[in-house]
């Protein structure tokens, strides 16, 4: 007898009703005499971003309990780092967070650089700092198109798609991909930002400063936005720092942890930018957070335009990259939050270990928190907000 | 149930028909209308499971706009849909599901692999323990697009090619689904390897050189390629970044005070002062005994000079003579972190839960037990988190070898 077969001789059915419970749940047996049943959401659905899998103890439309599934796309990317060189592990940070794949990128060369002591000259800088936060707008504008769509809004996707593109169109001239980038290289990256770079990054940014305004007139000032998202899933303080939530979702949630300011990379120290918080933690607050970084984010574009340097686009490049025995770590700020790289070496070309520590696997955590007491349709909004992307947390 | 009527319709009709004076060319006319309306209506099944569904989605949106070749309705069920297109990799966990969405679509249906992980597994062929294949050792698939992620226009291109396909088909019985993922790993190195010996024999001999010196034919003096020159980079110094509140020699000096069978990881010089000169881009990385693992953390995280309010992470590292876990602590207030390390017996490893301290602690432990193997006494849930139940072994073991799954890198 397998083991399933067995789980189901044990489940004792009363009135037709197993009594046992699925796995997971805080409650080990269901209660007598309730209308609690339990619903199965995902992984093909369209409003959890992916395969994500969520399975939810409700009472009537009330949600009691979520618990979620996770590994219906998980890879082993861990292990397949494990084989393959420094230089190779780059293209598969790419596919972790793959709306955030330069500042993936970037959070391994960060670490390589460490390890190696290998510098960054000052157009390097730039251009990672620029590019970084263009991804960030980028991958801001694509959540704010799906948590329309989810909403039952349409016309969001399509303004939110318009803009991106163009983005798409700066990293496709530099480095020919428009999602896997794969750009970045330990001490600066593998090819020079074209001459057109600076003029089309202008052009961005005059057209995003309209643009997110009207993208308040559009979403954010609708009535039924601020019905479906005011004092949904409100997410306090404390329970946000204990899960290790980060990014957009902690900053909801009146914690000012932005890595970019606690922890500087690259030169982030040198920019003056806001760090948005919000004050009730919902998820009308992310909302408005990531609204605002939007803001912040051409602010920093802007600067950086301004004083965009010449000179060599990155310093020397070695035959091979071998990182010397010891431990390393990098974090960088990504458009989900804290993605921390961590590196155990052993002085050969390949990575003894080689840990990502995802900033999506540590918001979903929180899940759970969130929906409580909340109805299933206020779900689909919560999980837009916490904007999670489901290779970043199976990695 | 409906399948099989439609089935039943499409394979009696014409038996009646044909056999008519005319009857053939009726049958062929309804055919070519009835093909060219569903080239031209395809809606499609939205599975998107990684970055392939960003492009896939960008081909439905603004720009790209795939309705205007008749792609639309795009829905997650496969109540209505004629098309899967397979985004993105496809893992043995979701692979019955798959079949599962596969077979719930009403026939005639197709399926387009789109990118790399659903042609092949990608990116992620070699060395992964969960990833299928390809998408066609579960489905059988009509159009593949290659790419890594593939360009809108590519996918717009592979939907023609299927329209093309359709249009000149005419009609098919789309609910034969063969055995394919049984098939076992093709070795597509040495097969290709095969292929260029054996064109390799099949190329012509050269012609003799005396049909050079007379200046025949083969006295072409063929221009060098050219191979642009290799860029120099000088080296660059590494640029100071802002200093933390707390450098690391103050915070070694801290914990050695409370702890003192504290070590420092890797390193023969245990002093203070040593460990300042290591300087701030060192990971403060410190070895701690079992019996006073929980309790390190407990205090660093209740330290009002510490303050390390934050889990990163806490993950293992596979050793030949033991396991090691691995806690790593950030401050979010002041922006350091120390990674604390616990060796662990390899047969039997077991080691207390964080959970009490941090919530975040709970998955990352059941991630560890999913991947090692280890034990965490008093967690609240320990399950696995990513595989199967039935997954058989811990994949991120060094000793872990399942050859039915991986398939090793031959360089």
């Amino acid at each position: 007898m397998t083991e399933q077969q067995a789980g189901l001789a044990d489940d004792i059915l009363e009135n037709g009703v197993a009594m046992t419970v699925p796995p997971g749940f805080s409650i080990d047996r269901r209660e007598r005499h309730t209308d609690e049943y339990f619903l199965n959401m995902g992984p093909q659905h369209p409003s959890t971003h992916g395969v994500l899998r969520l399975m939810l103890r409700m009472d009537g439309e009330n949600v009691l309990e979520v618990v979620p599934h996770l590994g219906y796309i998980h890879r082993g990317l861990e292990k397949i780092g494990e084989n393959q060189t420094y230089l190779q592990n780059i293209h598969l940070t790419d596919r972790l967070d793959y709306l955030s794949s330069h500042m993936n990128n970037l959070a391994l060369c960060l670490a390589i650089e460490k390890a190696m002591g290998i510098g960054v000259p000052e157009r390097a800088e730039y251009i990672r700092v620029m590019v970084c936060e263009l991804q960030r707008i980028q991958s801001h504008l694509l959540w704010w198109g799906v948590l329309g769509m989810d909403l039952g809004a349409i016309t969001s996707f399509l303004y939110g798609f318009k803009e991106r593109e163009m983005i798409t169109d700066i990293f496709e001239e530099m480095c020919g991909a428009r999602l896997t980038m794969n750009f970045f290289r330990p001490g600066g990256s593998f090819a020079d930002v074209p001459d057109t770079f600076i003029p089309r990054v202008r052009a961005v940014i005059e057209k995003m400063k309209t643009a997110i305004d009207e993208y308040d007139t559009l979403l954010t000032n609708n009535v039924i936005m601020h019905l479906r998202t005011k004092g949904i899933g409100v997410l306090p303080a404390k329970t946000a720092l204990a899960h290790g939530c980060s990014g957009p979702v902690l900053r909801g949630s009146g914690v000012a942890l932005d890595v970019r300011r606690s922890d500087p990379y690259s030169i982030y120290h040198r920019f003056s930018f806001d760090i948005p918080v919000g004050t009730v933690g919902d998820c009308f607050d992310r909302y408005k957070v990531r609204m605002e970084e939007m803001r912040q984010s051409l602010r920093i574009l802007e600067a950086a335009a301004a004083s965009f340097p010449g000179g060599p686009y990155r310093s020397k490049k070695y035959a091979s990259y071998n990182l010397p025995a010891g431990s390393y770590y990098s974090q960088v700020e990504t458009a989900r939050g804290l993605l921390g790289v961590y590196i155990e070496a052993d002085g050969g070309p390949k990575p003894h270990r080689i840990k990502y520590r995802s900033p999506s696997f540590a918001n979903l955590s929180a899940l759970n928190d969130l929906a409580v007491g909340h109805k299933l349709a206020d779900l689909v909004p919560i999980i837009a907000t916490l904007d999670v992307l489901i290779p970043d947390i199976d990695r | 149930m409906g399948m099989r009527h439609i089935g039943y319709a499409t394979r009696t009709i014409p038996k009646f028909l044909d056999p008519l004076p005319g009857g053939a060319k009726l049958v062929d006319a309804i055919e070519f209308v009835v093909a060219w309306a569903r080239a031209n209506s395809l809606w499609p099944l939205i599975y998107g499971t990684a970055c392939c569904a960003m492009e896939m989605m960008s081909t439905g949106s603004s720009r790209h706009d795939w309705a205007r070749f008749g792609v639309e309705v795009a829905r997650a069920t496969p109540r209505q849909a004629d098309l899967i297109v397979l985004a993105g990799t496809i893992v043995e966990k979701m692979g019955s599901r798959l079949v599962t969405l596969y077979e719930q679509m009403p026939g005639p249906k197709y399926v387009i692999a789109m990118g790399s992980c659903a042609i092949s597994g990608g990116p992620f062929y070699y060395d992964s323990y969960s990833v299928i294949k390809g998408g066609d050792r579960l489905i059988p698939v009509d159009v593949y697009i290659p790419g890594c992620p593939p360009r809108p226009e590519a996918l717009l291109y592979g939907i023609m090619q299927l329209q093309e396909k359709i249009r000149t088909e005419g009609r098919r019985n789309p609910w034969k689904i063969g055995t394919l993922n049984q098939a076992p790993f093709g070795d597509p190195l040495a097969e290709a390897k095969k292929m260029w010996a054996d064109l390799e024999k099949s190329r012509p001999a050269a012609p003799p050189a005396a049909a050079d010196a007379a200046g025949g034919n083969g006295a072409i003096d063929r221009p060098k390629p050219k191979r642009p020159a290799t860029e120099q980079f000088a080296e660059v110094a590494r640029s100071p970044l802002p200093a933390p509140l707390l450098d690391n020699g103050t915070i070694y000096a801290y914990i050695i005070e409370n702890f003192p069978e504290i070590t420092l990881t890797r390193q023969s010089e245990q002093t203070v002062e040593q460990v300042r000169a290591l300087g701030q881009e060192y990971l403060l990385d410190l070895t701690v005994p079992l019996r006073r693992y929980v309790e390190l953390v407990g205090f660093l995280k209740d330290s009002e000079l510490l303050d390390m309010n934050f889990l990163l992470h806490v993950t293992a590292v596979d050793r030949p003579d033991r396991f090691e876990v691995l806690a790593h602590l950030f401050s979010a207030n002041q922006g350091h972190n120390i990674l604390i390390r616990c060796a662990l017996d390899r047969q039997q490893p077991e080691i207390p839960s964080l959970s009490p301290l941090f919530a975040g602690a709970i998955w990352h432990e059941r991630e560890v037990f999913d991947l090692f193997g280890i034990r965490f006494s008093n967690h609240p849930d320990l399950r696995r988190l990513f595989l199967e139940d039935n997954f058989p072994g811990h994949p991120l073991r060094k000793d872990f070898d399942d050859p039915s799954r991986v398939v090793r890198r031959p360089y």
